[in-house]
């Protein structure tokens, strides 16, 4: 079984800040790492592989610098990596990005084999929409199945697919080629042992990709593939601080101190206002 | 594949100088760290001090990131809301202030470019020893082996201790330092400071910052921030948090230290940005370990007790990096000797020994004692700044200089005689 899984390289969030004045993150001077959510996405790869044999290989469109992040992954075992860059993709939404690695998907499968799974993350840490992975079915037209916790073998070219859903579970039966979205921390990502590390930096198992490869129309990559236009963005109130100490008599009491405050706090119930999009 | 000349152990200004030159002579080198990216477990105030770091380098005006060269240095005295003021204006450019993070990154950079192969995210558990050698490293079960280690691990020996080669670290021995970086404009920076573009300022500052305990305040202004920091003595902090002198958190000397009037209107209106802390080794010679080499170790920068404290300037990353191209000759000596056993690695704290970090450390050794000795801390700022008080502060006639020391010595309850021996003893030693 071959499997492509997807890696987005994405300023870490935590050490972003908001831009008050122009509305976007300012991502000056923020380290890049793997998009988390993508690493339980790499060990499902991983697990199905051990079971079925075959290769993993990760596939990113990113600029030079997340080489670094496909190492990462290389580390943790997959067995080789595509790093999809150029000038041309840059400034792409999630359509033009899926675009490209629908197109990336396409040429592995037919210079290195047939490809019978994409696996991708749930979301990402900065842009948190869940389109790529969709969309990249789309264009392959492949079934797509997501909030994926568990996958199965069955033999063939059958697989059984567990979607973990708020109160209950399903379980599908699919046919590959297909594209599954592993849900948040459904995977726990293996530890990256030095040897693997080693291994991956020293034999330099990152192939690059540019649209000189890949040749599509420039019209439908980078900013002018992008139809996306972000009108607006909100930025969330302020929660007030505040410090107060009570000490309740029990929990009760305790539970009708803070409602009482939350309803009688002008501040907040403007804040819980906002929150909820209505009256309280 | 799993072979090396050279395994340095952590990426900070030590690590990254001996991978660099030892890379740059053609060996081997795996360079290892624990943190995310090189450097990223280091947190200072701010200033290094550059010769010793162009004796590896000699490009580093030119490519490292210097933020500001110190033109100004500042001490003050500081009790209650009076402080006395030194202050040196600088003739020449010998020291910078820059965040070690982005200063050790770039020194990692060196030692990659060079040839070193470089890893992060990899912790070392172990030093492995066979049959009276060290032989490699041990992490996660994965074992690389290699001639020769290079223990540049940090104030925090976790693998000297596990060898025997340390002790458990004295708590007088070491301190904690809490730190704040302040976001400020270049240009408001260099108007409050009464700074030139590109110039920065170093400033120290004892007294009720810390309560009287040993340790010190420090401001740094690196290009578009300001980093301000409260360092305390373990031993004393500890001492004084039994008797109820210390009462609160660290992090509460430094938002006090922060908002003090005299302080606060150079940030005025600038956001807190960054904050962190971390131990840090103020032993120096005391704190060394044992022995700094072994058959196929050798020991390097913090770990080694390379920090000089010399009261009115701190001094850790040029002696790391001295310690480090040091360690690096002599084991490119070991090698042309045929091997890196104790015996050819001994030249290594010869010619520490020889060189002015080992100078430093010795001269400076008095500032232990004066650490040694809280009454500098608790009772020499009061006394000083009361008896600045009579004379500045004076409705009428003010006294002679004499007679207000001798009056605020009595009234501090300081006697005289015993301070000025007290005094001569440090200014030779300090």
């Amino acid at each position: 079984m071959r499997i492509v899984v997807g890696i987005k390289w994405v300023p870490n969030t935590q050490a972003v800040r908001f831009d008050p004045e122009t509305g976007t993150l300012i991502r000056k001077g923020v380290p890049s790492i793997v998009n988390p959510h993508d690493l339980p996405a790499v060990e499902a790869a991983l697990r199905l592989r051990e079971k079925t044999g075959g290769e993993v290989i990760a596939i990113s469109m990113a600029p030079p610098p997340a080489v670094k992040g496909l190492e990462l992954v290389l580390g943790m075992g997959v067995d080789r990596a595509i790093l999809v860059t150029d000038r041309a993709f840059a400034g792409a939404d999630t359509w033009a990005t899926s675009y490209v690695l629908s197109h990336a998907i396409r040429k592995i499968a037919a210079e290195i084999g047939e490809v019978d799974l994409a696996i991708f993350g749930h979301e990402t840490i900065d842009s948190s929409t869940s389109h790529v992975q969709a969309q990249v079915a789309s264009w392959l037209d492949w079934p797509y199945l997501y909030y994926v916790k568990r996958v199965e073998p069955v033999g063939g070219k059958l697989l059984r697919v567990w979607r973990e859903l708020e109160d209950y579970e399903e379980e599908y039966e699919v046919e590959t080629p297909a594209v599954l979205s592993i849900a948040i921390k459904a995977f726990k990502p293996r530890p990256v042992s030095l040897s693997s590390k080693l291994r991956a930096k020293l034999e330099k198992r990152v192939l690059t990709w540019t649209n000189a490869d890949l040749k599509l129309d420039p019209r439908c990559v980078g900013l002018k593939g992008s139809p996306t236009i972000v009108a607006k963005t909100i930025d969330m109130p302020e929660v007030p601080r505040k410090k107060e100490v009570y000490r309740p008599k029990d929990g009760k009491d305790a539970a009708r101190w803070i409602i009482a405050k939350m309803v009688h706090d002008e501040k907040l119930r403007e804040v819980l206002k906002g929150l909820v999009g209505g009256e309280l | 594949m799993n072979k090396f000349d050279v395994v340095v152990v952590g990426a900070g200004p030590a690590g990254s100088t001996a991978a660099y030159l030892l890379a740059k002579a053609g060996l081997k080198v795996l360079l290892l760290e624990r943190g995310r990216g090189a450097g990223s477990k280091l947190l200072w105030g701010g200033k290094a001090y550059a010769q010793p770091l162009r004796d590896v380098w000699p490009e580093l005006d030119k490519e490292a990131p210097i933020h500001r060269w110190v033109t100004k240095e500042r001490i003050s005295v500081l009790w209650g809301e009076r402080a006395i003021t030194l202050e040196y204006k600088l003739g020449r450019r010998v020291a910078f202030t820059s965040p070690l993070t982005e200063l050790a990154a770039w020194m990692a950079r060196k030692a990659e470019a060079a040839g070193a192969l470089f890893l992060d995210e990899v912790v070392v558990e172990e030093i492995v020893v066979k049959d009276g050698r060290v032989v490699g490293v041990r992490s996660g079960g994965d074992f690389v082996a290699a001639d020769v280690v290079i223990d540049a691990e940090g104030a925090n020996r976790l693998l000297l201790e596990k060898l025997g080669l340390a002790d458990r670290p004295n708590p007088y021995h070491m301190a904690v330092a809490a730190k704040e970086v302040i976001s400020l404009d270049p240009r408001l920076i260099e108007e409050r400071f009464g700074l030139e573009r590109d110039e920065g300022l170093s400033w120290l500052v004892l007294g009720d910052v810390t309560l009287g305990i040993p340790g010190g305040g420090f401001v740094y202004t690196m290009r578009d921030t300001i980093s301000i920091g409260i360092v305390l003595n373990v031993g004393y902090g500890a001492e004084a948090a039994e008797k109820g002198v210390l009462r609160d958190h660290i992090s509460r000397l430094l938002e006090n230290f922060r908002t003090h009037p005299y302080f606060r209107h150079y940030w005025k209106e600038a956001d807190v940005i960054e904050y962190g802390g971390r131990m840090t080794v103020e032993g120096g010679l005391r704190f060394a370990p044992k022995r700094l080499y072994a058959n196929g170790l050798l020991v390097v920068g913090d770990a080694a007790g390379m920090l000089v404290n010399a009261g009115y300037t701190i001094r850790g990353v040029d002696t790391a990096v001295t310690s480090a191209r040091v360690a690096a000759e002599a084991v490119l000596e070991a090698r042309d000797k045929g091997g890196f056993t104790e015996e050819n690695l001994r030249g290594y704290e010869e010619r520490l020994r020889k060189s002015y970090v080992y100078k430093e450390l010795v001269d400076h050794s008095g500032v232990a004692e004066i650490f040694g000795d809280p009454f500098f801390f608790s009772k020499v700022p009061p006394f000083l700044v009361r008896a600045a008080s009579k004379v500045f502060e004076a409705d009428y006639a003010e006294p002679t200089l004499l007679e207000a020391l001798k009056t605020s010595a009595q009234e501090e309850e300081i006697n005289m005689l015993r301070l000025m021996l007290k005094v001569g003893r440090v200014v030779r030693r300090i």
